[in-house]
This record gives C-alpha cells, sequence and structure tokens, in this order.
C-alpha cells in the first residue's frame, strides 16, 4: 500500500464525530516537534514561516481546502529524501501526515490567538492613561475604534436596527427576549434617544440582571447549588452573598475585596473545595486559592507552577507558592511535583512590586492585606481583565484572548486601557463599562466573521455568540410558559411569587449540562461555543425539551396570528411571507398542538434563535 | 472526504473558518512534550467495561481464601471468604461460590489478582471511581475525561451512526453521590462530542435513538425536511451565515442521521429473539450486558456496563455483606458467562476487551492497605459475630484487587500477579497500579499510554503523568 492510499483510507474512516481535526490538538504538537525549529520564530528556512496562519497563507505552500494541490503536504511525502521534509530527520507518520492533510482539507483551523513568534510586548501592571482619539464628545469606544478602522482600513459594519438592537441588547444585560410588546414599543417609537433610554431602563431591571449575570459568575467562581464537596462541608456557597452584589452593583473593588477578605457567607470561593482524604500537593485548598485568585482576578495562569517553574509561562513554584501561603494557616512547605522541598515559602503577592505583605502577620491580616494589593490603585491589571471578559461576552471576542492570558497584547492597548481606567476612575462601576460598551455604535453594528484571526486579529465588528444553557432555556420557558414554579437557589428576590424562575437559579438538570452547563468543580471562563452531535440528539428526543415543547404546543394551539406572534417573541422580528408559507405547511390545515410544538421545535432550532447576532 | 461546509463560494469559505474555535484553548507559547510516541498495534477494536460499582470484594468473588461459614461467635479475624471456593475450567484458578457460570469461561481469559489503588486516606467510592475511570486522582486542575472518552478521542468511531462511547445503567440523577458521578462521567476537556451516550436503563435504550414519544417517523421526518426549507427560506439561508451556525446544522444533521439509521434498531432489546435473550436474564445488569453486546456489534467503540454505583447499595457493602453478595452474584453470573459466549460464538471475541473491574477491593478487618489511618467504616465494628449482619466484607480494601479480562488478545486460562493466603490479602506478585491496568487496557485497543494532548499548554496524558507500563505478560 502507498502512503497516499494508507492517506486516504485513514482520511475515509473518519467519522463524523472527529469531523474536525482540532488544531490545538493534533496539529499544534505536530508542527511543534517536527517542523518550528527552522520554520518559525525568526528561523525561516526556504521563506517559509509557520509562526501564524497568515504568514503561511502568504507562503502560498498551501491550498486551503485542498491538501492535493498543497506543497507543505507533498514534500512531506516526497521520496527523494533531498526534498522531504523534514530534513535530515525521519518522515512524519502516516498518521501524522493525514492529520495535517485533513487540516489543510478542513481550511486550516488555527487556534485564536497563537502565534509560534516569542513575545516581545510586555503587559503593564499600573494604568495607562488614554488620549481619546477624534472630535471631543461622544462614545469612547467610538472614537478609538474609528481611529482604529481608519488606521487598519477597516470599513466599518453597518448600524443594526431596532429591533435586533433590542434583542442584543436585552439578551446580553439581562439574558432575556424583549416581549412582544416591549419590542412593538421600542420600535415605533420615535424618541430621539430612545437607544440609550433603552440602555437605562434595562440596566435597572436590578433583579433581571442579577439573575442573569449569576451563570457569568457562578462559573468564575465555580459556585453552584449542588455539586462535589457539598455532601461533606468540603466547599460552601457563596450564593446569597453573590446574588445580592450583583443586586446592587456593588463595586467591583469592594466585590473582590469580599471574596479575597471574606465574611462567612463569601468565603466559599476562596476555601475552595475540601476532599476527604489526602490530596496531590497541588490540590490543596491553599494552592487551589492561589490558582483560582491568579486566574480569575488577573488571568494569569499559576497551574504548571503549582507543581514546578512553568514551562509556558514565567512564573515559578515560589510564585505559586507565594499565593497560597497568604491564605495557608502555617508557614507552608513547598513541593515540586508532590515531592517536599523542606523549602518554607512566606506569603508573596503575584504583582510583588504594588507592596508585600508582612509575613509575621496573622491569617486574617494577610488577607486583608491581599485584598488591599489587588485593588491598589497601581493594579491595573485588575480593572483589565474584568473588562475584557466583559467586552468578550458583549462582543463574542475578547480585546485579549485567550481572556484567562492577560500578559497577551490586546489588540487595541487604548480601548482595554480606556475602559480599564474609567472604571477604576468611577467607583468601579461595571454597570457603567457595560453601559459604555452597548452605547457605542461600535456594539450597535452588525456581527462580522473576522477575516484574520491569530496574532494578525483585526477587529471588524462584533461577533455573534452562541446562547448560553440558561438563556436559551430561559427563551424556551417564556416562550412555552413552561418554567418550573421555584427557583433552588438561596437570594433574595423580594416577593419570589412576582419573579419569573431563571434557569441560572435553577439545580443543573440533564438539559442544562448537555447545552454546556459546566460542572462547576473548576474555575471556567469560556463555554464551549459550538453545538455538538450529543447535543444536537437531546434537543431532537430529550425528554425534558420534549415536555416543554408539548406543553407549549398546546398552549400555542389557542394562539391568533401564531406565526407571527412566534417569529417576534423568537426572533424579534416578523416572518417574511415565504418563511409564512412553511410555516403554514408546519402548522397543517388545522393547527393541532402536535404541529404546533412542531413549528417551536422549528423555530428554536434556527441558528438565529440559538445566536445573539 | 465530505467538505464540512457548504459556502457559497471558496473564498467566502476560507474567510469564515478564520473563526473556528478549537474546543479547548491552548495557551502560552509553544513547546515540545518530548519524543514522539508510537501507537501500539491494536489487538482489539472495541472494549466493553464491566464495572463494579461500590467495591467488589476479591475474597468473596475470584480470590477466595479461607472459608468460615456463618456461625454465631465466629471470630472476624478467622475468617477470609463468606464462600466456598468452586474450580473453574482452569486447574489452579479457583472462583467462590455463586460464580459457577463465569468459572467455566475462566479458561478464555485472564485473571489479574493483583491490582492496586493508592490509599487515599481516607475511603470514598467517588474518589476512587474517578481515579479508576479517568486515571486521576481528584481534584484535578482540569476536567479529566473518561477512559472512553479518550477511546473515543483518540480512536473515534467505529461506525458513524453509532456513538463511540457509551454508558449503560448508572443513573446520574436521583442517586446518592450524584454531583461526585457526574465529574467523571464527562468527555472533560475533549468536550462534550466525546462524553458518554447514557443509556441507564437498558430496556428504555431505544427511547434515546428514536423520535420523540408519540411521534411517528413520518411526523419527525416531516419536521426536519420543514425545517431546514424554513432555514433556507430564513436569515441564515438568505446572507450566507457564520461558521459556528453552520457547524450547528451539521450537528442536526448527523442526529438526525442516528435517530433515522438502521443501527438504531441495536438499541432495541425487543428486537432479539427470546431464546437468547433469556439467557442474560431479566436483571438491569443483564438487560445491559445484551445491549452492550448488540451495540458492539453494531460498532460501539467504548462500553461501559455498571451494576449500578449507588451508596450501601450493591457492592458497597457495610453490612451484610454475604447475603448481598450472595443475591449480586446470582445476578451477574450468568449475564457475564453469557456475554462472552455469544461474543466468542460471532467470532467477536479476539477483537472485543471485556474488563470485569471494580475501584477496590474489600476485607472483613482492614480499611485501606495495613497500617492505613483510614477510618473504619463500617457499621458494625464487631471482633466476634453473632448475628448474619456482621458476616461479610465490610471494609474497603485497596491492597489487591481482582480484575477479569476476556478477549483482546489476553491470554486464555492465565493468572497473573496474586495476593497473600493469610491477611493481610496484599497483592505480593506483580503489583498492577490503576496507571498500569489502565495502560494495559489502552494497549490492548492500541493507545499509546503517553499518547497526550496539549491542554492550557500543558501535556495531559492517557496515563498519569505518561508514566503508566502496561503489563504485557497478559497478551498471548
Amino acid at each position: 500500500m502507498t502512503l497516499k492510499t494508507q492517506i486516504t483510507l485513514l482520511i475515509g474512516a473518519t467519522s463524523f464525530v472527529s469531523a474536525k481535526v482540532d488544531f490545538a490538538h493534533e496539529v499544534l504538537p505536530i508542527i511543534r516537534e517536527n517542523c518550528a525549529e527552522c520554520h518559525t520564530n525568526g528561523k525561516y528556512k526556504g521563506g517559509l514561516s509557520l509562526d501564524t496562519r497568515e504568514a503561511l497563507l502568504d507562503s502560498e505552500t498551501v491550498v486551503p481546502g485542498d491538501s492535493e494541490k498543497s506543497l507543505l503536504i507533498e514534500v512531506l511525502t516526497a521520496q527523494d529524501e533531498d526534498e522531504r521534509m523534514p530534513h535530515d530527520a525521519d518522515p512524519l507518520s502516516a498518521d501524522q501526515i493525514a492529520v495535517l492533510a485533513r487540516w489543510v482539507d478542513e481550511g486550516l483551523a488555527w487556534e485564536k490567538g497563537l502565534t509560534f513568534k516569542k513575545k516581545t510586548w510586555k503587559a503593564p501592571l499600573g494604568h495607562q492613561k488614554v488620549d481619546l482619539p477624534g472630535p471631543e464628545g461622544g462614545n469612547p469606544i467610538d472614537r478609538i475604534a474609528t481611529a482604529y478602522f481608519k488606521k487598519n482600513r477597516v470599513q466599518p459594519p453597518e448600524l443594526i436596527s431596532d429591533a435586533r438592537f433590542l434583542r442584543r441588547v436585552s439578551l446580553d444585560l439581562v439574558g432575556l427576549l424583549p416581549s412582544k410588546s416591549e419590542l412593538e414599543n421600542f420600535v415605533t417609537s420615535d424618541l430621539g434617544l430612545k437607544r440609550k433610554e433603552k440602555i437605562k431602563q434595562v440596566l435597572s431591571r436590578d433583579l433581571d440582571y442579577a439573575d442573569h449575570w449569576m451563570t457569568f459568575w457562578n462559573d468564575l467562581l465555580r459556585n453552584d447549588y449542588a455539586g462535589t464537596g457539598f455532601i461533606d462541608g468540603g466547599r460552601r456557597q457563596v450564593t446569597g452573598w453573590l446574588y445580592r452584589s450583583l443586586k446592587e452593583n456593588k463595586p467591583y473593588d469592594q466585590f473582590v475585596r469580599e471574596l479575597l477578605n471574606p465574611t462567612a457567607e463569601s468565603e466559599g470561593f476562596i476555601k475552595g473545595i475540601k476532599w476527604r482524604g489526602n490530596v496531590n500537593a497541588s490540590q490543596v485548598r491553599e494552592i487551589q486559592f492561589a490558582q483560582n485568585v491568579s486566574q480569575l482576578f488577573f488571568g494569569e495562569n499559576m497551574k504548571c507552577a503549582s507543581c514546578h517553574d512553568s514551562f509556558i509561562n514565567d512564573w515559578k513554584l515560589e510564585d505559586a507558592y507565594g499565593m497560597a501561603a497568604i491564605i495557608a494557616g502555617k508557614p507552608l512547605e513547598m513541593y515540586r511535583c508532590d515531592k517536599p522541598t523542606g523549602k518554607k515559602m512566606d506569603a508573596k503577592f503575584l504583582f510583588d512590586e504594588l507592596g508585600a505583605i508582612d509575613k509575621t502577620s496573622s491569617r486574617d491580616d494577610r488577607l486583608k492585606r491581599v485584598a488591599e494589593l489587588a485593588t491598589a490603585p497601581g493594579n491595573g491589571r485588575l480593572a483589565r481583565t474584568i473588562v475584557n471578559r466583559l467586552w468578550a461576552r458583549l462582543m463574542g471576542r475578547g480585546l485579549v484572548e485567550p481572556v484567562d492570558i492577560m500578559s497577551n497584547r490586546p489588540w487595541s492597548e487604548d480601548m482595554l486601557n480606556y475602559l480599564a481606567w474609567d472604571l477604576a476612575q468611577n467607583g468601579y462601576d461595571l454597570k457603567r463599562t457595560l453601559s459604555i460598551i452597548v452605547s457605542s455604535r461600535t456594539y450597535q453594528s452588525a456581527t462580522v466573521v473576522a477575516s484574520k484571526s491569530g496574532e494578525g486579529f483585526v477587529f471588524e465588528g462584533p461577533s455573534s455568540k452562541r446562547m448560553t444553557a440558561e438563556q436559551f432555556i430561559d427563551a424556551v420557558w417564556e416562550i412555552t410558559e413552561t418554567a418550573p414554579s421555584k427557583i433552588d437557589a438561596k437570594v433574595e428576590r423580594g416577593s419570589e411569587k412576582a419573579r419569573v424562575v431563571r434557569a441560572s437559579l435553577i439545580k443543573s438538570t440533564f438539559l442544562m449540562r448537555a447545552l454546556g452547563r459546566p460542572n462547576r468543580e473548576q474555575v471556567v471562563t469560556t463555554r464551549p461555543a459550538d453545538l455538538t452531535t450529543l447535543q444536537a440528539l437531546e434537543l431532537n428526543n430529550g425528554r425534558e425539551f420534549v415536555d416543554y415543547l408539548n406543553r407549549g404546543g398546546t398552549k400555542l394551539v389557542a394562539e391568533k396570528e401564531m406565526v407571527e406572534t412566534l417569529y417576534l417573541e423568537a426572533l424579534s422580528r416578523l416572518p417574511s411571507s415565504l418563511e409564512k408559507q412553511v410555516a403554514r405547511k408546519i402548522l397543517g390545515g388545522r393547527v393541532t398542538p402536535d404541529s404546533a410544538a412542531d413549528f417551536l421545535w422549528a423555530i428554536f432550532m434556527l441558528p438565529e434563535f440559538q445566536f445573539i447576532n | 472526504m465530505s467538505k464540512p461546509l457548504e459556502f457559497e463560494n471558496r473564498r467566502d469559505f476560507l474567510k469564515k473558518l478564520g473563526t473556528a474555535s478549537a474546543a479547548t484553548l491552548a495557551m502560552g507559547a509553544p513547546r515540545s512534550f518530548g519524543d514522539e510516541i508510537e501507537q501500539p498495534e491494536a489487538r482489539a477494536d472495541c472494549c466493553i467495561l464491566l464495572w463494579m460499582g461500590g467495591g467488589m470484594a476479591a475474597p468473596d468473588t475470584f480470590d477466595p481464601k479461607h472459608y468460615e461459614p456463618f456461625r454465631n461467635g465466629l471470630k472476624v479475624s478467622d475468617v477470609g471468604s463468606t464462600f466456598p471456593a468452586i474450580p473453574t475450567s482452569v486447574s489452579g484458578i479457583n472462583f467462590t461460590e455463586g460464580f459457577e457460570e463465569v468459572a467455566k469461561v475462566m479458561d478464555k481469559g485472564t485473571l489479574i489478582r493483583s491490582a492496586v489503588q493508592p490509599d487515599l486516606g481516607h475511603i470514598l467510592h467517588s474518589r476512587h471511581q474517578y481515579h479508576w475511570h479517568t486515571g486521576y486522582v481528584p481534584p484535578q486542575t482540569v476536567a479529566a475525561p473518561h477512559i472512553g472518552a479518550w477511546m473515543a478521542k483518540v480512536l473515534g468511531q467505529r461506525n458513524e451512526a453509532m456513538p463511540a462511547f457509551i454508558d449503560i445503567g448508572q443513573r446520574l440523577e436521583g442517586v446518592g453521590e450524584k454531583e461526585e458521578l457526574k465529574a467523571f462521567h464527562t468527555g472533560g476537556f475533549f468536550g462534550s462530542e466525546f462524553g458518554p451516550f447514557l443509556l441507564p436503563y437498558p430496556d428504555q435504550a431505544i427511547g434515546a435513538v428514536q423520535p420523540p414519544n408519540g411521534m411517528t417517523p413520518d411526523r419527525f421526518a416531516n419536521r426536519y425536511k420543514l425545517y431546514k426549507k424554513l432555514i433556507s427560506e430564513g436569515l441564515v439561508g438568505k446572507s450566507g451565515s457564520e461558521f459556528q451556525q453552520e457547524s450547528m446544522l451539521q450537528s442536526m444533521e448527523k442526529a438526525h442521521r442516528l435517530l433515522s439509521s438502521r443501527e438504531s434498531s441495536a438499541f432495541d432489546l425487543t428486537k432479539e429473539d427470546e431464546k437468547s435473550a433469556g439467557k442474560y436474564g431479566k436483571t438491569r445488569f443483564g438487560q445491559g450486558c445484551l445491549l452492550a453486546r448488540r451495540l458492539v456489534e453494531s460498532g460501539a467503540r467504548f462500553i461501559e456496563v455498571t451494576t449500578e454505583y449507588q451508596p450501601f447499595k450493591h457492592w458497597d457493602t457495610h453490612e451484610k455483606g454475604h447475603a448481598t453478595l450472595k443475591r449480586l452474584k446470582s445476578e451477574i453470573d450468568q449475564p457475564i458467562a453469557q456475554l462472552i459466549r455469544d461474543l466468542e460464538e460471532r467470532g467477536m471475541l479476539d477483537r472485543t476487551l471485556v474488563v470485569i473491574a471494580s475501584e477496590f477491593s474489600r476485607d472483613m478487618i482492614i480499611e485501606g492497605v495495613p497500617g492505613s489511618n483510614a477510618r473504619d467504616q463500617t457499621t458494625h465494628k464487631v471482633d466476634v459475630i453473632s448475628e448474619l449482619k456482621h458476616y461479610g466484607q465490610h471494609r474497603h480494601f485497596t491492597g489487591g484487587t481482582s480484575v477479569l479480562m476476556f478477549g483482546g488478545g489476553v491470554k486464555k486460562g492465565f493468572q497473573f500477579g496474586k495476593t497473600a493466603d493469610e491477611r493481610p490479602f496484599v497483592a505480593v506478585e506483580n503489583p498492577l497500579a490503576v496507571e498500569d491496568l489502565h495502560a494495559t487496557i489502552f494497549q490492548a485497543m492500541g493507545i499509546s499510554p503517553k499518547t497526550s494532548f496539549d491542554i492550557e499548554g500543558r501535556p495531559f496524558y492517557a496515563t498519569k503523568d505518561g508514566i503508566g507500563k502496561p503489563a504485557m505478560e497478559i497478551f498471548s
């Protein structure tokens, strides 16, 4: 069998589960081990650079979508040893070549932000003052974006319609679809500043706002209403405190201080999860503290350094243990790869240039001190990390990517620095930041697909986002009127009877898990964006979802103008005449609960429904 | 191969691929993970794990010790086994009473008597089950995938209309420690695409792969057809669309293919002829074994069938151990033997690895390993037995556990490792740690224990830190 047929066979055998080659896991290791030495980071033998996707495309050695026409693949199988790559090394295995060929065939996917070029840029720690470009007045984001677009020769995307704006801003800020009447009132209003007014009004719905942002913060603080550790008191919720903090729009610096130097109500976060029995030294509660605090508040990965000096960033074992020692009850001995080193580590803050922690002070004093350092005026990283997370939620992609590596360079330093500085200057008011972003023309623009990713990423406008499990289920409950009767979260929402039950306040169900609500044992900052086959199966015949459809269908039958109503409620628009025709076909001559349920299903399965566009 | 997406033109296609997002974010600077690994040649195409959740006591199952029948006044320390030994089809290998049927097929498999687990200081089923299923002791900084997810990820599906990883018989709702169970019944960092397809009740499995209850196939097909028409008239159809949205439609298409495929009848136990179905018995585990056989016949890659884990139920005997095991053995003896026979009869046993295992063993006296300070968790702490409820293996024992394997290239009628004849019944020959046992299973499946993926910039291996070593002696 020739190598080519072997490859063909291997490709033929790929299944739907692994239909797409996974760049990070399958392609990247092959490039690192076999190609990187001669073709990345300043060394570009034969003129070929594999630093970024763009560099590779520029080399014209690949034809995305066609591996057979790609020189890159051809040279791997060359018979002549002088031509074959890698030079002076064993040829790649048939499996490896097949992976690369599929990767090319599938269009050369690349990891967001990944480059082989070593960083020359260093993230600043302090706040950076930004002189806003362009004329005075106007939204600061738009001023920065306008200058940015001009410099990068990007045609700014078009402004979206009122209806689409309302759907987007409502889902983004409070997680709910606008009601039909709200939509009608808004679209027909001829108030000059109606979008501005609407933003103010939506943000003032304190309880809806808190309900929605519980999803985001529970993921980040790995807080849940049931889960590992609760069974034996090895873990505590911060639910009541968190909800109240969101409801009150607690200043973010105070919010962070209350988590780091907690009261009984908010101590669940720094306490981590205590497992009965012995655990690996890199997973004791003190180290969980070091990892979670570094990741969550400052976008720094301390996981490697918890075991040994990191290979992937500059953090050392001492840095991880320095952070861990802050919360430790007694001097903490350092363990390297689960073996004691005999060295004790004193408490030290991640960014120790901000100030020292008195090693003789009590644990309570150390926690108080770390809360001060974390929110010190000189610590711009705290604000930059959170505004980047908020930007990513609203715009579909962070200013810095991945959002947990804040040492990466943002695509606009001005934008990041401005928003962070503005937050710190204005009492760490997160709603203000949200308001500035959604008030911008930049946010209120049509979603785009970025034409350049990776290091060469250029911002061309917002990207669409998939609804979270909670948003999807809330919307389904709203439309089918099938929400359960009570919440699980112990939170104060005034008269509970008057409130809509929200998925974020319910213990995770099978359907929620299937749609991506994580087991919150680890901090989760990004949920997977793609709908998987098993998820699609669940949406086709899963008991929970089918039950909502059937109950919804029974209610919908009685509705007049059900097609128009459903389009308005679910998609915030009216159906076209062609869509109406298809809808009537689904509903049949005489609408029955079954046919109404099928129509509901079809609407809920539309990408237009499941994505925030 | 089929193009994953259809776009109006190629330029558009390329443009849109720019937003493709990998399931996991790779972080940090590039680095090499050492030597290139070589995948071993696969001896098996699929794997069935028969999971004895709750701690299967070796001395009362596959590793008989000194037997003392129940009597008032019996000293606990005098008892090794609470069942007498019985011979198997292999001379020199004995089981205990109640496994007469499995004993007859011992000549087709390998018995490992020396599996060992770490003493984690406080024995917890959830932690040890997590360890056994993922290869990593929890907690971990990232979500570790189940070994079934590893197989799904590394080997892919055998049949594209059949989920690669299927879990039969374990409910994740309505049972104690459910949250802990959920933590390892996942694809972990590989994402839910590689996670388990859950079939808690074998006799209802067909429901998971057919149109929803009460919906005719015609209505189901029509619903999908019109849905696609609605899309082509709507936003996506008209304006072209974005990568993620296209990818969503693709997943819908795949799900629909499974729901309308021929293979779905494999999930339907009523399709099995009565005579052969009867040989598996009516218990949930027996039905699970039958379902597993049907699904591997139809191309599943990895199947776990469990005697459902529930705290203090089944193998989890904190009291009345003998009586409970007597009942349990009567439920599983016949189906296990039948599964092996059926696979052999169909010529599939050679390429199917069947593993019967548990998170640890049990002992009458010792909790953990000898000398451990783990808390004694028996319900009745007595030195002298006066009631039947005292009679059984009521402590969690991690020093020597039996694992039975069939097919997939393992030796026939072979014993690997042994435990001491006298208490403590610790492994005294060829102790096999969890990572080594996994390496052995992976070896059979053609996966190197050093197989690794780049997770958050760090290598994450199929066996703990890539150190697992397969017990090559067990392969013929």
